[in-house]
């Protein structure tokens, strides 16, 4: 929405992040997330290191990018954060696996979690590893 | 049960960490599920220290001594995840020996919850800040296409009613040869000329309290006395006419091509309003519209012609002559008037 002249004008639909409550939903979330990456045996260890604000910084803001918050996540930016940890396509496709979970953990339903997940799928290249099998 | 097990039962039962040292020696007397799940089972003669050696022993000390509460935070990383406690250690006195009760909050789930509220505050602000520059940007743009008051009325009320103004004043000029001079020129050169001059002829009818209303491919019309009510319209637009030609001629003293403009200036009725839903105008229309615009066509290059009616207002700080008069197409016969800068009037004294 963007409100002009004092004209609200439906910009664009809502987004997943509006029907599903904001920020409360997010939070749970990327809480949620982040617990089951870490536990992960699979893509864990590439939180092990990783200190706990930047970490949760990450999580919201890529969180909230994919369903429409108010993120601004460049490509760059995701490009140059995931450059150094080596990433595999199995460790993505873990990642998108957990991150499906947890949105249904959180009543998403299955064909909004489809569309979260395709954006996901779409930055798997600027993500996963040059050289990775 | 007695208190002494209920108080024993709590203890054991509650999700903080609580551990009873001796004070003497910081060797356990007491410790919860919690605590030990967190930082071990204390051994035999294992002192808090051997367990939690993030501690300042001189705190613990000052704590025996002093009977202050001792506050810290501790981490711990089990596993991947550093686990954060608020500890607290105070002094329990009134038993045979003096105690240290040690209790211990996670508080790693706050410190994330925190965490998030901070990047995504940051975010929220960030995203905000740059909602409030577009807005300014699209009001920059709208006051560009229509006056302030009529902005205003524009945003409040989402339409803007058409008003009538009984006593406006127009000027209208538009260049001698123009479309010569734009097919015979590459169009960028046509187009910062045109930008040039009109951003200059902006700067004069700002400074003369007048509103750009339009140009029209090189015709500009500007107003005075709409949407805000002006004593002196007549003047005021008169004003922006010889400094238009004044501006002009300067410029060509200068530059290579030699704009030569017509103007005219009308009086009476005008209407003003935003035309289009889609693609906001705001216009004028009215006869001292349509008066300006004919007497634009009729002036000589670089004159100002003004219908009769001006002529009272004008004539104490303009050079005004006749010029009888003339049938101008669709408005029948006007007495018309030529207006120069009341600067440039000759002084016949000095040719005695």
């Amino acid at each position: 929405m963007l409100l002009l002249n004092g004209i609200w004008f439906s910009v664009v639909s809502q987004t997943i992040y509006e029907k599903y409550g904001g920020f409360k939903t997010i939070s749970r979330i990327v809480m949620s997330f982040y617990e089951m990456a870490l536990d992960s045996d699979g893509i864990g260890v590439h939180f092990e290191d990783i200190d706990m604000p930047r970490l949760i910084d990450h999580q919201t803001k890529f969180v909230s990018s994919l369903v429409g918050g108010p993120a601004s996540f460049s490509d760059e930016r995701i490009e140059a954060v995931h450059r150094h940890l080596k990433i595999s396509h199995d460790d993505f496709d873990e990642m998108a696996e957990l991150f499906g979970e947890a949105l249904a953990m959180h009543g998403m339903s299955e064909a909004d979690i489809q569309i979260a997940l395709s954006a996901i799928e779409g930055k798997r290249a600027i993500i996963v590893a040059r050289d990775a099998a | 049960m007695s208190i002494l097990a209920i108080n024993e039962h709590l203890l054991r039962a509650i999700g903080v960490g609580v551990a009873v040292l001796r004070a003497s020696d910081l060797t356990f007397v007491f410790h919860n599920g919690p605590f030990a799940e967190w930082f071990g089972t204390p051994a035999e003669g294992q002192t808090l220290l051997d367990l939690l050696p993030d501690l300042d022993q001189r705190e613990l000390d000052d704590v025996k001594q002093s009977g202050l509460r001792y506050s810290a935070e501790l981490q711990i990383k089990p596993k991947r995840r550093t686990l954060i406690f608020a500890t607290t250690i105070s002094l329990a006195n009134g038993l045979e020996e003096q105690v240290l009760v040690v209790e211990c909050q996670n508080i790693t789930r706050i410190r994330e919850l925190e965490s998030m509220i901070d990047s995504y505050s940051t975010m929220v602000e960030r995203n905000t800040r740059e909602l409030e520059r577009e807005k300014e940007r699209v009001e920059r743009l709208l006051l560009n296409l229509m006056p302030r008051a009529v902005y205003e009325e524009f945003k409040t009320f989402g339409v803007v009613t058409p008003q009538l103004y009984e006593q406006v004043s127009v000027v209208m000029l538009d260049f001698v040869g123009f479309t010569d001079f734009a097919s015979q020129t590459d169009p960028t050169v046509t187009l910062s000329e045109l930008n040039d001059i009109f951003t200059a002829f902006d700067r004069i009818v700002e400074q003369f309290g007048c509103e750009r209303i339009k140009t029209i491919g090189d015709a500009y019309l500007a107003v005075s006395g709409m949407p805000d009510a002006t004593p002196d319209h007549a003047t005021a637009v008169a004003h922006c006419a010889v400094r238009f030609l004044r501006y002009l001629e300067r410029r060509n003293e200068s530059h290579p091509h030699k704009w030569q403009a017509r103007v005219g200036l009308g009086m009476g009725a005008a209407v003003g309003s935003v035309v289009g839903i889609q693609k906001y105008v705001y216009d004028v229309f009215g006869p001292a519209v349509n008066i300006a615009s004919r007497l634009q066509v009729f002036a000589n290059p670089m004159n100002i012609v003004a219908p009769e009616e001006m002529k009272y207002a004008l004539i104490d700080e303009f050079q005004v002559s006749d010029l009888g008069p003339v049938d101008i197409k669709g408005m029948g016969e006007m007495n018309l008037i030529n207006v120069t800068s009341g600067l440039s009037v000759p002084q016949p004294s000095r040719h005695f």
